[in-house]
Parts: C-alpha cells; structure tokens; sequence
C-alpha cells in the first residue's frame, strides 16, 4: 500500500478537480470513492471530477477502484489500459462506459446505458444487470459479459486483428441489428428470460457482417437474418468457445448455464466480401 | 434518297450539307460489310473495295458499334456555316429546309435545344453529425411506392381490439418509384415494346402502353401496364382495360403540347392495324383535343366513366404536359376525382413532334412538379393524389431531385430506349431506326431481342432504384415517401434564384435557418 | 488522453484547470419574439417524464431531478416542464400560457382575447431572476379562456372548441408582435426558456407545482434560437412533445399538417410532431398506437408477418398516412390530457435515439427517460427496459401502463 488517504485527499485538491471534495476511502490498495458527493453549490460530480479522481487514484498506485452512488456519469474508466486495475461500479454509470478500454476490468453492479464498451480493445467489462444500446461498438479484443438484457445494435461493428478476438456475452436478450456489419469475434446470446414463443433476438441480425459469428441459444427465424448473414452449423470449434465463454459467464454471475449446444443457432456472414457486386466500375 | 428528303431538304433548290460522316479506317477494315447491312440510313456504301460513307449520316452509330474491327468513327462535321451566333447553323438549317419544302419542321425525341437544365443546377443534402446516415447495403431501405387515390383520413377504433374501415384505393404497389412512360406499340416496335413490358413486370413496376391500345399478345402483362386513353381511342376495349393496372387518361405529351398524334399510313401494318383497331396503311389521327372533354367537368366525366366501366378496381390517372398553368389545371384535374396525375415536362421525348412545338412550347418538369405539389398542398389536396411526373428523366440524380420536388412516381422514356440501344439521333418519325425501335420493318424490329432489351432494361432501372437508396441512406432518410416533396433536402446552385424561389428551393449556402 | 497509467506529469498537464464547458453565448433578443430570418431548427437533447398512474401528485422537484441528471445532453439554450393536473379547479377552461417582451404586447394579447374568447381568469406566472441566465426576461402570464360561443374564424364557422383555440394561438403566435402562446391546454401549462435545465427550473420555481404528469426537456441546439418560444416543450391544445433527434423527413411532415390547417410558426421539427399527434389522434380519431404506427411505421417487407387483419391495418395507415411517417432518428415523450392524464414514449422505428422506460416497484409511477440514470435520480428501485423501436409505451393515470412499447403493433384486429 502507497496511498495514504491524506495524501490522496492532497493529490486531488491540488490540481483544482472542480471544486469538489472527494471522500475517498483507502483500504489497501483500494480506494472507495462516492460519486454522489456534491460540491459546495450543490452540483453533482460530474464526468470530468470523477474520471481525474480515478485517474490519479491509478497514479497512485490503486488497484482496486470502487465507485459508489455512480449516476450517469460518462466514460468510466475510458481506456484504462493497467491490466491489473479493477474498478467496480455501483449504481447507474453513463454512456460510454469503458470506452477505448485497454485492459482494465470494469465490473457494474447495476444497469449500464448506451455504449458500454466503444472502441475497446482489450480488457474486460462485467454489467451485473442490463447494458442498453450499442454495447461493444467496433471492440476490437476483450470481453463484455452481461448477465441481464441488451438493446439495440450490440457488437455492431466488432471486428478481430491479429490474435485479440472480442466476445460479448449476453445472458437475456437483444434487439434488433445485433452483429451488423461484424468482421470478427463472438457475440453469444443465452437468452434467459425470453417470453415464450419469442426470439431472444430482433431483427436485421448480423447485416452485413463479414467475419465472427453470433450465437444464440433459442430460436432464429430466417427473416430475423439482415443482408448477408446466414446460418451455420454449430460446429466443435463453437462448442468449445461456447464452453469457455459459458464458464467465464458463470463465473462472473454465479450462476449455471445449461450446455444444451443444440439449442444454439449460429449466425455466420455468407462470403467475406458481401457487396463486391454492388458498384460498375466501368469507365465511361 | 426520298426517305432523307424530310430532314435534308434536298429536293427543291440545292443540298444542304451533310452534318455527320462515318470514317472508315482502312487499314483495318475488313471488308466485310456488316455496317452497309447495318446502316438504313444507306449512309456507308462499299465502292470497289472501299468502304465510304454516302449521304445522310444521322450518327446512330450502329455501324461503329458493330464494326467487328471498331474501325468506323463517327465524325461531326464542323465549321460549314459562317459563324453566327443569332443565326445559328441550327436555325439557318430550319430555313433553307422550309424553304424547300414548305412544311412543318418534324422531329424526335425531346427538345435538342440548349436551354438551362435546372436539374442540373439542384444539389442533393447528406446526413452529418445531427442525423446519421443509413447504410443502404445494411439496412432496408424502402423505395415501395403506391400510384392511386387515397382518402387522406382513416376511422379507426380501438375498443377490445382494432377495427377499421377501409377507404383505401383503387391503388397499386410498385417496387420502385420509377415508372416507363407512355412508349406507344406504332412509334417503337412489339420487341421493343415486350422488353418494356417485360421489364416492369419483372421489377414490380408499370409501364405505360402508349395510345395504340394494347396488343393482345400483351395481355399477360396487363398487371403492370398503366394503359393510356388518347383522344384517338385507338384500340381501347373493356377487354383489357379490366385487366390493367391503371388506366391514364392523356390530355397532353410534354414535347407536344396541345398537340394531338400522327402514325402515317406507312406505319400502320397488319401489326399496327390489329392493335389499334384501324384498317391497314390509314393514318391513325388522334385529335388534338379529346372531343368529350372540352372543359374540366367533361374530364370528370370521363374519369367517372373509366371507374365505372373498371368497376372502381383500377386507378384512374390523368396526364397532363407542362404548361404554364399546370398549377391550377393540376388542382381541377384532381378535383375531377383522378387517383393519380402526371406531369410531362417540355423536355419530354416524342416519336414524332413539330420542331416548333417540341422545342418552344410547355414548361420545365422541376419547375412544374414544385408548383403542383405546392399547390395541391395549398388547397389540401396533396395527399389525396399520387403525382408522377417525367419529361426527360435522364438519371437516377434527376429522378431523386425531381422526387425531392414533389413527385411520388416519376417516369422515364427515353432512357431505357437509351438502354435498349437508341443513340438520341432524333429520327424516330422517319421509321428507318437502325437500331430497330421506332421502326416497324420487319428487318429492322428484329434487331431488337426482346429478352436481351428487357435485361437492359431491368439492369438500368434497378441501378437507378440502388443509386436512389444510396442517396436516401446518405440523408438519413429509410423509406423514399420521406423524399417526396422534401424540398429542404435540396439547394439550387444556379444563376437565377428567382427559380429556386418559385419551386420553393433555398439556395446553396442556407442551412436550415 | 492516454491509459490511467502512464507519466503522472503529462497526466497532470492535461487535466483541466478550468471549466471545459463551452458556455454558449445566448443573444439578448426578445424572449417571446422569434428572430427574423431564424428557420427551421435542429435539436439534440436530453427528455424526461413521469406520471403518477394512481393520479398522486408529483412535484416539480423530481422532474426536475430526472433532467438535470442528464446534464451531459443541454448546452444551456433551452429547457422546459410540461405539467398535467396543474389546475383542478379549471380543468375545464383552456389555459393560454404566454411569454410576452412586455406590456405592449402584453395589451394586444389582452385586446384579441377579448374580442375572441371569454377570459374567465388571468394571472401572472411566477418567475425570479436567477442568477447565471441573463436579461432580457419574459413576462410570463396565463389566461383561463373559455373559446365564443359563435366559433367563426375566417370563413370558417361552427368550428369546434379545441380547433377554434388553435386559430387563436396561431394568430397570436403569427401576428401578435413579442407575444407567443407556449401552452393552451386544460389542467396544463408549459414553462419553458432559453437556459439550462436548473435555470429554467429555478426561473420559474418548478418546485412550486405539483401535477400528475410532468414531461420536460433540456436541448442541445445545432443551432442557437436565443429565444424563448423556441425551447421544448413544444404545446399545443393539451399535448406537449418533447423530442430527441432532427426529423429528416420535415418538409413532408410539414405538409401534412399544413393540408390540415396548421401553421408552423416555430419551423421545428418537434412542432411539426405536436401537430401530427392533435390532427391523427383529435381531429382523426385514430387510438394512439395507430397514430404511432404511423409516425413510426413497420418496413413493408415486414407486415407480411402481422396476422392479415392487422396487416391490412398496417398497410392502410402507411398509404393513408404516409407524410405523418417521421423519418430519421428520434426519441419523443409526449404529453396529453384528454381524455385521460396520458404519456407517450415513443422511439423512430430504427432506434436510432436513446429512449428507456420504468415504473417504480409500487407501480404508481411510471418513468421515460433518455438515459436510465435519470430514472435512477428519482428512484433507484425501479423496475426498467427499453421499448421497441417504434412501438410506443403509453401510461395513463387510472389506467397504469397500457402499452409497454415491446408488443405487436396492433392487439387483435377486427374487420
């Protein structure tokens, strides 16, 4: 341990933070800090105070950041790239949590909103409730397990280079345009609590995608599928994804998921260049 | 040389010069003559073992097209008048020739002259930062357009469940915002005019029959033919008129209006005689006015008479050309109970038209089209009609523009003859078209695979429909009926703001505010 | 800014050290007075809204909460509350709620009142000078009216009440100079102004007032109006909309209203959605989610899949509604009263803008918001989820949610 709580409490009024107070708790190497501080005029903490209040706690030498009373405050923990840095989320963390994540572990305890994810490209984000729409956009590596439901267009745009592959787990469901345009990496839908007779899906599923694959466990219809997804055989090598995803996912939740492979549908892209149709290049 | 006579004007007095010329290379010419067979101009000739051009060139380019060597170019004579810019060679032609014959100037197709294309002074909006754009190739993007009336009110009720009273139709679903225009079967060929129809049934959309009535052989295609009503009545019967998708009445031709319609006697072959229901080698006259419709309660009339003669199952269209009171006429047509109206615009093409008319008479489509749909709007009227509206639709950036103007359906002619091998080179009403369309000999209509044409045909209009979606996408729009009249999603980057006013354009440079 | 590791000096000497809020510079025109030459407008934003299903009162405080948690979506040129059951005792009399540059336009809004209604009551609405939003203030009054008997306006006669108050507010609104009618409902009013969500909240002391139902916005402008009138909500009659998204489909939309008689006089998209909802759901009686398919309607390649009679449903309101479609993104709550205390909320129907609804765990409250935080603010227990794109949630007081926004278009269609 290195950071004394006078100390810390000295780092973060020096440098003019607004002109909030923070009361930050030190435990080891962990620093609990309350989100729904107010300061002298009565404003709430905003992005700015609490994002710099954990930048320098990470300077600091803190390994385990717990957030209390968060409340719509944007960008936590954006491109935290300390692999052995942990911040915990209590309560309602704005958009784009997460975003440029680089290594860091987020754990929410809670629902997360729009965008949780944006751009990440290593690291981990655990959302012990919902995480609402675009989660995961364009993550290039790293995990997002969510243990409720999601909205719409979650893992658009996930694509994998060179040995990272992003996954997202979603243990309820998700909205239309799941998937679209993926060039990579795995987005499993276990679908826990879909109403009986329904999709744990919506529609426009994986449009456009040209790499990864979305697995659900529970029924896809065709006409869910967007341009250029098909259907694929749940293979071996999907199995033992689905296998190591599932266990993390259980892991993280405390939870059991059945391995009921066959309940799985897989959506996959049809060709690796959907729309090299699409254009005359005649010169005319 | 008496086919050539009605343009060159060579038989009293003297010749006037020629205008194009093919040049043949020799070295690589093969002999083989394919361009003296191809060629009904006699425009190229074999002289010993040269290939030559003759009189009469009209720069169809088919002999170069199928040249098998590509040795033949088409050379545009230049400099053979004394320079003058009020006197054009143009219009010093037009004189000499009159002068020799005394006739009326004939032409075809849509005006050649120079006059300020405002389609080409509209520039398109796109999405940025305040509304994104949509990505067409991911996500649907609807361009299911409906031609025919609607109620603009629906009584709906909601108690345990949903119930509704239908005050719909009679209205059709077209895949595309696009329509064929009225090509009739007398000015174009029956292959040309199968592909046609054969191409809007397979892309979902309707093609206009012309006012030669329909041939019978066509009655397969009859639930995607808009079938005209000219004021000739040429081979109109309930037989088909039952079957068809909709039913235009045509008051006016953009490139003739207050024009009526002349096939001389030549054209009307057994073919012709059978479709239009007129004995063989008579001229098919259609009067300039309908003789039933003298004035606006009269076109009512008659409207209500096709309804009741089509059961009230097909949509009853009224096509007017532009004129310059277009506004106020459109209003009256609508009142007139039409389901749906179009507008032709002066650029319009024509099988056979007086110069004098075609190029001097009507008035643009985009400023036509803004004024109706303001109009309609004014007067409440707007949303009972589906407005379509043509006259030289020559891309999928005019037809968008003219959607953005106020049209739901807009039509096109001349550009899928364009794709079925028309060159443009004017000479419809002469009846020798080499590339066998507006002709009806035999060995020229052959020319024309219908199966092939109807490819084309096919192939052009969905890149238009795929262009369309590509702008939509880039505005941020996902479904064509949002264009229709969004005018805010254009600015007018031209010389004369006043237009841009009268359409209710703003000019380049005005945000929204 | 890189990782939360790295080099603490280049850290340090990033970190601001002042405020990194661009504070907009709002002009000092008049208030009630719409700048010449100011067109149509562009919002971004942040919406909330809550209602009471049980009919409790809710006070101006927690809504206020709800939108000021959202700060991160205002830049301080525009916010407003819609409130419901504000008037119990004149629920029956239509309340004109007005900004006026002063006394002058303050006399002539009296002068044509008084020729055209019956004023049964007119008050001043309480405001106070807050500390950061800069003069010129509006005055704000009300006027309780009851519409002539003879209802003639224009060559139009025997106009009903609601279209008759309609003629008024655009007349006021087009014509009356520094005048400009923010709400003319029953048992309602609109407060609304150029500032951020707290200013305008403390501007007229939302805490104040209690109603059944509070719908309120705080605006993010593309460009910057610099008056009052131009802030959301936007009213008309008893409805109130609050809006997220720019309608790309504007013109069209505006031509249908135009057909029906309306004038747009703010050029705003969000206008243009008020008069949608009154002329579908008032003058063409169409129930509310038929009204909404409209606004936000199915692709057509996807009404294959509804059961036939509701697919001819879907077919006849796309044809027969066709301008009313709001095309591009948007998220909207909209408030009514007749003929019960209701919100809407409703998203385009790609989902493009964020919408999350909630109800608290005694079900009373039922919550609509842009983001779940400001659902959070009021209440952390409740219970939360999105609708689907397109499909509206509807919560009415006595009645609770009726919609949820997740079913099918239509429930069950009869011929």
């Amino acid at each position: 341990m290195k950071v004394k709580e006078s100390s810390f409490e000295e780092v973060v009024s020096a440098h003019d933070v607004g002109s909030v107070v923070v009361n930050g708790v030190i435990k080891g190497d962990m620093i609990i800090i309350r989100a729904d501080q107010r300061d002298d005029l009565g404003h709430p903490l905003d992005f700015h105070a609490l994002n710099a209040m954990i930048r320098k706690a990470v300077m600091t030498d803190c390994r385990r950041i717990v957030l209390e009373g968060v409340l719509g405050q944007r960008y936590v923990g954006s491109a935290a790239s300390r692999v052995d840095l942990k911040i915990e989320v209590h309560g309602t963390p704005g958009n784009n949590l997460g975003a440029f994540l680089d290594g860091s572990t987020i754990e929410v305890f809670g629902n997360a909103q729009d965008l949780t994810g944006n751009t990440m490209n290593s690291g981990r984000i655990v959302v012990h409730g919902n995480a609402w729409d675009v989660t995961g956009l364009a993550a290039r590596g790293g995990r997002i397990l969510i243990r409720g439901d999601t909205g719409y267009r979650v893992g658009i745009h996930m694509k994998e280079y060179g040995g990272s592959k992003p996954a997202i787990v979603i243990g309820g469901t998700a909205k239309d345009y799941l998937g679209e345009y993926m060039a990579g990496g795995s987005v499993v839908v276990l679908g826990f609590g879909t109403r009986s007779g329904e999709s744990p899906v919506g529609h426009n599923i994986g449009a456009g995608m040209h790499g990864g694959g979305i697995l659900v466990r529970g029924t896809v219809s065709h006409h869910q599928l967007g341009r250029g997804a098909v259907f694929g055989e749940v293979t071996e090598d999907d199995t033992q994804k689905l296998e190591e995803l599932i266990t993390d996912f259980e892991d993280a939740f405390k939870m059991e998921v059945p391995r009921d492979w066959r309940a799985f549908s897989k959506v996959c892209p049809n060709t690796y260049r959907p729309f090299s149709g699409h254009y005359d290049p005649t010169l005319i | 040389m008496s086919d050539v006579a009605l343009s060159n004007g060579t038989n009293k007095g003297y010749r006037l010069p020629e205008r194009f010329r093919p040049i043949v290379d020799d070295t690589s010419c093969k002999r083989c003559r394919r361009c003296v067979t191809e060629c009904s101009y006699r425009a190229i000739d074999c002289v010993g073992d040269h290939i030559v051009a003759t009189d009469g060139c009209v720069a169809c380019g088919r002999c170069a097209a199928f040249c098998p060597t590509g040795s033949i170019e088409i050379e545009t004579i230049p400099n053979q008048f004394p320079p003058h810019a009020n006197f054009t060679e143009r219009i010093r032609r037009g004189i000499m020739s009159q002068a020799s014959t005394g006739g009326v100037l004939l032409s075809s197709c849509g005006t050649d002259v120079e006059h300020p294309v405002i389609f080409d002074e509209l520039l398109l909006d796109a999405a940025q930062v305040t509304n994104p754009s949509i990505d067409p190739l991911r996500e649907e993007i609807e361009t299911i357009t409906f031609l025919g009336r609607r109620s603009g009110k629906l009584t709906v009720s909601e108690k345990d469940s949903f119930s509704f009273i239908s005050e719909i139709g009679p209205v059709i679903a077209m895949d595309m915002p696009l329509m064929i225009g009225h090509i009739s079967l007398g000015s174009v060929s029956y292959n040309v005019q199968k592909a046609l129809f054969t191409a809007a049934k397979e892309l979902n959309i309707v093609a206009g029959s012309g006012e030669g009535g329909l041939h019978p052989d066509f009655y397969v295609y009859a639930d995607h033919i808009n079938s005209e009503i000219a004021s000739g009545r040429f081979g109109v019967t309930s037989g088909y008129l039952n079957k068809v998708a909709a039913v235009e009445i045509k008051i006016g031709q953009g490139a003739k209006p207050g024009h009526g319609g002349h096939l001389p006697g030549e054209k009307v072959t057994d073919l012709i005689s059978h479709t239009r229901m007129i004995p063989i080698g008579t001229d098919a006259l259609s009067p300039y006015p309908h003789h039933d419709i003298y004035s606006i309660e009269d076109l009512q009339q008659l409207v209500s008479g096709l309804k009741e003669a089509t059961e009230y199952r097909v949509p009853i269209g009224v096509k007017i050309a532009a004129t310059h009171n277009v506004a106020a006429v459109s209003s009256g047509i609508v009142r007139a109970g039409a389901d749906f109206l179009t507008i032709d615009g002066f650029r319009g093409g024509t099988g056979s038209s007086p110069r004098i008319i075609r190029d001097h008479a009507g008035m643009p489509i985009e400023v036509a089209v803004a004024v109706v749909d303001r109009r309609l709007t004014e007067e409440g009227l707007r949303n009972r009609v589906a407005l379509c509206a043509g006259g030289s639709i020559r891309s999928s950036a005019d037809m968008i523009k003219c959607i953005a103007l106020g049209a739901d359906v807009v039509m096109t002619c001349t550009a899928v003859l364009i794709a079925i091998g028309c060159h443009v080179c004017q000479q419809c009403h002469r009846g020798l078209c080499s590339w066998g369309i507006a002709t009806q000999k035999p060995e020229l209509t052959s020319r024309v695979d219908p199966g092939l044409a109807a490819m084309r045909v096919k192939n052009l209009l969905s890149a238009w429909n795929e262009e369309l979606k590509e702008v939509l996408g880039a505005m941020g729009i996902d479904s064509v009926e949002s264009l229709v009249g969004n005018r805010d999603r254009l600015r007018h980057f031209g010389a004369n703001p006043r237009i841009a006013e009268i359409m209710g354009v703003k000019h380049v440079g005005e945000g929204w505010g | 800014m890189s990782g939360l590791q790295g080099n603490p000096i280049s850290q340090y000497g990033l970190l601001r050290t002042t405020s990194p809020r661009t504070i907009p510079e709002r002009p000092t025109g008049s208030p009630a007075t719409r700048p010449s030459g100011l067109g149509y407008q562009m919002g971004g934003c942040g919406i909330s809204g809550c209602i009471s299903t049980q009919g409790r009162g809710i006070s101006g405080e927690s809504i206020s909460r709800m939108l000021t948690t959202m700060s991160e979506r205002e830049n301080g040129l525009g916010a407003g509350y819609a409130c419901y059951g504000l008037f119990p005792n004149r629920r029956d009399e239509f309340c004109l709620q007005l900004i006026l540059d002063n006394e002058e336009s303050k006399c002539a809004v009296e002068e044509f009142l008084k020729e055209h209604a019956d004023v049964t009551k007119d008050e001043k609405v309480f405001t106070r000078k807050v500390r950061t939003l800069s003069p010129p203030y509006p005055l704000v009054w009300r006027y309780f009216v009851k519409p002539a008997e003879k209802r003639e306006w224009r060559g139009n006669s025997n106009l009903s009440e609601e279209d008759y108050v309609v003629k008024l507010v655009m007349h006021i609104n087009r014509e009356v100079e520094g005048a400009f009618c923010v709400s003319s409902g029953k048992d309602m009013a609109v407060f609304k102004g150029n500032g951020y969500s707290y200013e305008i909240s403390e501007f007229y002391d939302i805490n104040r007032y209690s109603g059944q139902l509070w719908i309120s916005h705080s605006r993010f402008p593309t460009n910057s109006p610099g008056w009052w009138g131009g802030a959301h909500p936007i009213g008309i009659l008893d409805w109130a909309v609050c809006h997220n998204g720019e309608i790309t489909s504007y013109g069209v939309n505006k031509k249908l209203v135009e057909m029906a008689g309306y004038v747009c006089t703010l050029q705003t998209d969000t206008e243009v959605i008020a008069y949608t909802w009154d002329l579908l759901v008032r003058k063409h009686q169409l129930p509310i989610p038929a009204a909404a398919f409209a606004m936000a309607p199915w692709h057509h390649s996807e009404i294959p899949r509804m059961d036939p009679n509701s697919g001819l449903l879907a077919k006849a309101l796309r044809l027969t509604y066709k301008e009313a479609f709001l095309n591009g993104p948007f998220s909207i709550i909209v408030g009514r009263r007749e003929p019960e205390i209701t919100m809407i909320a409703l998203a385009d129907r790609k989902k493009l803008r964020p919408l999350i609804v909630g109800t608290s765990s005694d079900r009373d409250l039922v919550f609509a918001a842009s983001e779940e935080c400001a659902i959070r603010a009021i209440d952390t227990q409740a219970d939360t989820w999105t609708t689907n794109a397109g499909s509206p949630m509807i919560a009415q007081v006595g009645k609770g949610v009726v919609r949820q926004g997740v079913e099918p278009p239509f429930s069950g269609v009869v011929r």
